[in-house]
């Protein structure tokens, strides 16, 4: 995968670029959540 | 260098004005105490990202473990993935949203004063505060060091000069502007970092060809594996380590669980949590916080493995022997050698604000666990007011400890230095702030027992067990005459793995056997504002 054969290392290739992508999205949909731990205010 | 002084110089000038605006603004702004410690408690969710990413990211973590990536390969790259899940993500919604409600309630304004309130123990706010005045200026002169040997080869200033100058550049804003200019400057110290890694990551890829085309090409260069580097386990730059050997153990205990979660108990991390309105703040902050450290971190691991590929295509090299086996030399040696000279003279602006921006927060934490935690609260039992002028004082006393610890300490020691300071917060911090913040049953003689038993056990580990910081100290050589007391694996098992279970261990046991803290105290703390 990507050039690279280790899956330990394409693994974590990978999941650098979701979980920056992730952070994105969280923010994003949680834009205006003032919520704390997931907690309904 | 092959770029031209007077440019440079001119760049540097340029922003170093800028940053001395900010901290103008910043001295403008503060009115109290609040203000200087905690910015007012109204940051901006993009501030507070991009300033708790560059006061993360120093110019060790670019130079250094990128160089560390060029050596021994992509395997580093867990440790990305670590500061952006652990580092950003839990830090900020789950630690981040508890430690800035707590904080509001207890009128906290630094890291050890929140424990200690939870606690009601101003033992617990001296002793912290005592432990990070004694071992920041350690992490605070390595990174002063990275940085004074940057100004020393960019800009041709005598070293021992350029210490100075860089000591009294940043103290002079952070001294006068408090944390609103700490965090102000960072953050635009954290949008050229940004530029500047995007731009690195970007070039790199196209100068080999193309991602996949890159990585093939240096998966194909496992054979150049020098022997003494495959015999302690080194396979290759695109695969892990042999499982058990000497360089496993240090990429996985000491660099990707030690750094990786050492972070969440970084006092001067984890105090700017305290300084947003809301929870929503800290939200918005994942957005901007996850892609920035994969721009820093994440670059240059990637950018550090593959110039393996670039010096093996034009000197048929390895980086390690390009670098004359100095690790720390092989980004700046790719630089210079494979980039535009225009983007030279962006990077070394982008090193130096990675140096600047770690160190102001450093500056901050440790004059802030000194001046108020230590002195104020600890000794003198807060007798003496709240005026700003004592955290000043503070300030300007740990950063001539720095200064002084950068000029006299061997090379040896401070190179462990962050590693030092990490182990240690995860060992004594971590235990009892997690207790503090997620568990209502923690008491304070089980806070005490945590931090004392962390403290100890992670300075004892270092001192006499842990090969690289042992062998570094000396203390156990002219004690017994060995340079580790126990032999074999545990030599290379990092402190975090031993001192921080310990910790947690007996956090919970001590506090099950003793009284739990008064109903009304618990609600002060954890009720919602």
């Amino acid at each position: 995968m990507l050039g690279i054969d280790d899956p330990q290392i394409w693994l974590a290739y990978i999941l650098c670029f979701i979980s920056a992508i992730g952070c994105i999205i969280y923010g994003a949909l949680k834009w205006n959540d003032d919520s704390d731990d997931g907690e309904a205010e | 260098m092959g770029v031209s002084t007077p440019l440079l110089g001119i760049s540097v000038l340029a922003y170093m004005m800028v940053v001395f605006y900010f901290g103008w603004l910043g001295y403008k702004q503060t009115k109290d105490n609040d203000d200087y410690m905690l910015a007012g408690r109204k940051v901006n969710p993009f501030v507070l990202a991009f300033s708790y990413g560059a006061a993360f990211i120093s110019t060790s973590a670019i130079i250094g473990f990128g160089g560390y990536a060029g050596a021994f390969g992509l395997g580093i790259l867990w440790l990305v993935a670590m500061n952006i899940i652990v580092g950003i993500f839990i830090a900020f919604v789950i630690f981040g949203s508890r430690t800035r409600r707590m904080g509001a309630n207890l009128k906290a304004v630094t890291f050890p004063e929140l424990i200690g309130k939870r606690f009601q123990s101003r033992f617990i706010q001296g002793f912290s505060g005592a432990l990070i005045t004694v071992f920041m200026p350690l992490y605070a002169g390595s990174v002063l060091i990275g940085g004074a040997r940057f100004m020393e080869t960019a800009l041709n200033i005598d070293y021992n000069i350029a210490i100075l100058i860089l000591a009294i550049i940043v103290a002079a804003y952070v001294i006068t502007g408090g944390l609103i200019a700490v965090m102000y400057t960072d953050a635009l110290q954290g949008v050229l970092m940004f530029v500047g890694m995007g731009i690195l990551l970007v070039l790199t890829y196209s100068k080999l060809g193309g991602v996949t085309e890159a990585h093939q090409a240096l998966t194909n260069m496992a054979y150049l594996v020098p022997d003494n580097l495959a015999a302690v386990g080194h396979t290759g730059w695109t695969t892990m380590p042999a499982f058990g050997s000497p360089t496993w153990w240090t990429l996985v205990s000491t660099i990707i669980l030690g750094v990786g979660i050492g972070v969440l108990a970084q006092p001067q991390l984890a105090v700017r949590f305290m300084t947003v309105e809301s929870t929503r703040s800290l939200k918005r902050a994942v957005l901007s916080g996850g892609p920035f450290i994969f721009m820093m971190a994440g670059v240059a691991y990637i950018v550090g493995a593959l110039s393996n590929v670039y010096f093996f295509n034009t000197q048929g090299m390895i980086s390690l022997e390009v670098a004359g086996g100095n690790i720390d030399k092989i980004m700046p040696e790719y630089i210079n050698s494979a980039m535009p000279d225009y983007f030279v003279i962006f990077f070394l602006l982008t090193l130096l604000a990675a140096a600047m921006s770690t160190l102001s927060s450093q500056f901050h934490a440790m004059g802030t666990a000194f001046g108020h935690d230590l002195y104020r609260e600890g000794i003198m039992k807060g007798k003496i007011g709240k005026t700003i002028n004592v955290t000043r004082a503070g300030i300007a006393t740990t950063i001539m400890i720095s200064v002084v610890l950068a000029y006299i300490l061997p090379p040896g020691i401070i190179a462990r230095a962050t590693a030092i300071f990490f182990g240690l917060c995860a060992a004594a911090f971590l235990p009892m702030y997690s207790g503090a913040i997620f568990w209502k049953r923690m008491t304070r003689q089980g806070a005490t027992a945590s931090l004392l038993v962390g403290t100890f056990a992670s300075l004892f580990w270092l001192t006499f067990i842990h090969a690289k910081e042992a062998t570094a100290l000396g203390i156990s050589q002219a004690l017994f005459g060995v340079d580790t007391i126990l032999t074999g694996t545990w030599t290379l098992v990092d402190p975090i793995l031993v001192a921080t279970p310990l910790a947690f261990l007996v956090a919970i046991v001590v506090s099950l056997m003793t009284e739990p803290a008064s109903k009304e105290h618990i609600e002060q703390c954890f009720k919602k504002n």
